[in-house]
């Protein structure tokens, strides 16, 4: 990631910590950091460069700060865009993913390689090359993209992928249609690299890699809408937003049971039982988790006559003793991705 | 019986004639001999062990030192029909490992690195293998000292013992005499050789002397931009390799591209492609560059940074040419040059102090420093302190000595290629006005074909996305 990636992901009012955006991308899944990314709208992020070493993003923060496009809050982790930071943003044509509010539902990664390699698969198949070099991917992609081939092998197999491929892409602005062909490989065509990309679009190869997700987001989503023939290789490769051990914490609640019970019924710790329902929460939509039951009207009146002004500035330790007596901080928590699913305008 | 090797020649890979060397290597394994094969880049080393593998039973096992490269090679084993091929390295994830580990006696190829070999439960599965052969590629590793160098190449002396001596080919594409005895002292074989010349009469050799760094970019770009591509230009350097690569791109107009193993193996896919389908004039290249390219017309290689070694040199240029038409090999010196290789070499060489204070109390030493991780791996091997020393001081004179030759080589005022197949101990044929240029002399570009035609088309670019997705189906 470049400082221009960077400069996209701050904003003018809020400040944001540097170790959450790094620890979002890297798939650190804490609940603080899901909090936060949630409050930074940045939750897309999540899992999308497992592989970036710690501290990658201190450079290119360093980067704005010595251009002056960043202040630096309480603590030097935290940093947001000063006026000319705020002009540089307006100014750049950053690319916007258009598919992101559904990326946490798709292993976004694994469809990528499924889709590269199916699309090499097909288009050498149309072109009758019998060997051919495939591209690199792991094992289980191989695997998939295998048997997938061997189920929906015709003759009118490519002319189905193209019609379909061209369908998903003219949803999608003409620039990213480009980009999201140029990166495949196939028959005579090695395809470019993000790098090669990146040079000639004038765009970052990260700005690439959003086009390409993009991309692959709206072939799978159309694949799942309709049947064609990438729909049986893509359909394992959907999932919940939500961790496993989260999900079933959050069905034993369904049964109306206690956290208490829960947590023993499941032998977890209580503090692991309320980890994953607060992940549930802010990974769910507002209708997919039961705030009602957790959060009473008597409850969410106590922390709204102490809880007022921008959500980012609410303290558990600035409320009242007996509040905190009363009600732990995963109560305060709830309240707080509540309000936020709520959209409740931070005054 | 078997069938004759040529009636199996032919019918795995429709050829009627074996290259120099792979007919004489085949017939001296199967007549049971270790076989060290020192055969040029681009001879079909591979065809001597696919052949092989194909006409006898057994699994082919081949020690491959290069990580990011070995899935290459299982491409090119599937490439060429045999499937049943996999490769075990760290590289590989956990879950892919357990799958090969599972239907280990299912493959007819396996491509493993040697320190995932030394691992005592790996060797522990591949005792339980009937190993048909045992193939140890890059055999000069053995010898090299680098900063490439693998201390468990040093062991499979010792593995190979503990696997029964099966019978064994080591390949290597270029190794004088001190490098094939020590090649076979390590493993402790009496191989039969098979050596062809490493001379390339079609590669035309240059050294040019340059004052100093801004003079050498100043010379690449000249060069780059006269002559007739494609082209690779090795470095030492990723960084400087990526950084070369687009201020060539731009001041040339030539279609570069950077290749090292920084990349990941996606990109580096796209322009190994790329460049096999001249959609790109130069790579600017790491050594990492170079398996898995089977291209025939590249016209020049060029080095930037002096090699450690005559045997890293002479693998590399030989990438150019291998169509047989006029090609040429330039290597570009600055004096002081050779301190980037003495440097690089010392980077994770130990001080004998400091070999003395480890073996005296090697708890006190984290294995984070590279040097250290090297003196522990010894020291678990059960190597002496002494044997270490002395391994350590024997491995600088060599590396001194190989730097000394290629030093000799820079200055060499005579005959280029004279000096270089000495050091490979052949003849050399008389000087010739087309033979080489050592510095001073320019070599004639013009004379010599090597002068652009035309101007190359400009890069691959995105044009109709449409007609570009119905191109691919
Ligand atoms: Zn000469």
């Amino acid at each position: 990631m470049e400082a221009a990636d960077l400069l996209a992901l701050l904003d003018q009012q809020q400040f944001r910590r540097l170790r959450v955006i790094e620890n979002l991308l890297r798939e650190r899944k804490t609940v603080s950091t899901l909090y936060w990314g949630q409050r930074y709208h940045l939750l897309y992020l999540v899992g999308l460069a497992k592989k970036l070493p710690r501290g990658a993003l201190d450079a290119p923060a360093r980067e704005l700060q010595q251009r002056g496009f960043i202040t630096v809050g309480e603590t030097p982790d935290q940093i947001r865009l000063s006026p000319a930071g705020q002009a540089a943003q307006a100014q750049t044509r950053y690319y916007q993913p258009q598919t992101q509010a559904t990326w946490s539902q798709l292993d976004l990664m694994a469809a990528r390689q499924r889709i590269l390699l199916a699309v090499q698969v097909v288009s050498q198949y149309a072109h009758s090359t019998k060997r051919y070099y495939p591209l690199t991917t792991d094992l289980e992609t191989r695997q998939a993209v295998r048997r997938w081939f061997y189920q929906v092998k015709s003759a009118r197999l490519s002319e189905q992928t193209f019609v379909s491929l061209q369908k998903s892409l003219e949803q999608l602005p003409e620039a990213t249609a480009s980009v999201v062909t140029a990166l495949f490989t196939g028959y005579q065509q090695p395809g470019l690299t993000a790098e090669q990309l990146a040079r000639e679009q004038q765009r970052t190869p990260w700005e690439i890699t959003l086009m390409q997700l993009d991309g692959v987001m709206q072939i799978a989503g159309d694949a799942q809408a309709e049947d064609q023939p990438l729909t049986r290789l893509l359909r394992s490769v959907w999932r919940s937003p939500v961790t496993r051990s989260a999900q079933q914490t959050l069905a034993a609640m369904g049964q109306g049971r206690s956290l208490e019970q829960i947590a023993a019924a499941r032998r977890i710790k209580p503090s692991t039982a309320r980890e994953h329902l607060l992940e549930a929460a802010i990974l769910l939509p507002r209708d997919q988790f039961p705030y009602d039951w957790i959060l009473t009207p008597t409850m969410r009146q106590e922390f709204a006559n102490v809880l007022t002004g921008p959500i980012d500035d609410w303290q558990y330790t600035a409320m009242p003793q007996a509040l905190q007596d009363r009600y732990a901080f995963f109560y305060f928590r709830l309240y707080a991705i509540w309000c936020d699913k709520r959209g409740v305008e931070d005054a | 019986m078997l069938e004759p090797l040529t009636t199996s020649l032919e019918k795995v890979f429709g050829f009627n004639t074996f290259r120099s060397g792979q007919a004489a290597a085949l017939t001296a394994l199967e007549a049971g001999q270790d076989t060290l094969a020192v055969l040029p880049t681009g001879a079909g080393k591979t065809l001597i062990y696919q052949l092989y593998g194909y006409r006898h039973p057994g699994c082919v096992l081949i020690i491959s030192p290069l990580l990011s490269l070995m899935n290459d090679q299982v491409n090119r084993m599937h490439m060429a029909g045999f499937r049943r091929a996999a490769a075990i390295n760290s590289l590989t994830s956990y879950s892919e490992r357990q799958e090969i580990l599972r239907h280990l006696g299912d493959y007819q190829f396996l491509f493993m690195s040697p320190e995932m070999l030394a691992q005592p439960q790996m060797l522990a599965q591949i005792k339980q293998l009937q190993l048909g052969l045992l193939v140890i590629d890059e055999a000069h590793c053995i010898v090299q000292w680098g900063p490439d160098f693998r201390p468990e190449y040093l062991l499979l002396g010792a593995i190979r013992s503990q696997l029964q001596q099966p019978l064994t080919l080591m390949l290597t594409a270029t190794a004088g005499q001190t490098t094939r005895q020590e090649i076979a002292k390590q493993l402790r074989s009496q191989p039969q050789i098979v050596a062809e010349s490493v001379d390339r009469p079609n590669i035309f050799l240059d050294v040019e002397h340059v004052e100093n760094e801004p003079e050498k970019q100043e010379r690449l770009t000249q060069l780059v931009g006269q002559m007739q591509g494609p082209g690779v230009v090795y470095f030492s350097s990723k960084q400087q390799a990526t950084d070369t690569a687009l201020s060539l791109q731009q001041q040339t107009g030539a279609r570069v591209a950077a290749y090292h193993a920084g990349l990941s193996s996606e990109d580096r896919f796209k322009i190994q492609q790329q460049f096999m389908a001249d959609q790109l004039d130069v790579i600017c290249a790491t050594s990492a560059f170079g398996m898995g390219i089977d291209k025939n017309d590249v016209r020049y290689v060029i080095h930037y940074h002096l090699p450690a070694d005559f045997e890293s040199y002479a693998q590399e240029i030989g990438r150019a040419g291998r169509d047989g038409q006029q090609s040429i090999a330039i290597l570009l010196y600055a004096s002081g040059d050779e301190q980037l290789p003495l440097m690089l070499g010392q980077a994770n060489r130990p001080e004998a102090e400091t070999i003395h204070r480890y073996y005296a109390r090697p708890q006190a030493f984290s294995e984070e420093d590279a040097a250290i991780a090297l003196l522990a791996f010894y020291r678990r091997h059960g190597i002496s302190e002494a044997a270490v020393i002395q391994l350590f001081s024997r491995r600088e004179r060599e590396r001194n000595r190989a730097l000394a030759q290629m030093l000799a080589y820079v200055r060499e005022p005579h005959c280029l290629r004279h000096n270089w197949l000495q050091a490979f101990d052949e003849q050399s044929p008389e000087h010739q006005a087309d033979c080489c240029a050592p510095a001073g002399m320019s070599p004639d570009l013009a004379q010599l074909g090597l002068l652009a035609k035309a101007k190359t088309a400009p890069v691959d670019s995105v044009d109709d996305w449409r007609a570009r997705l119905h191109r691919l189906f």
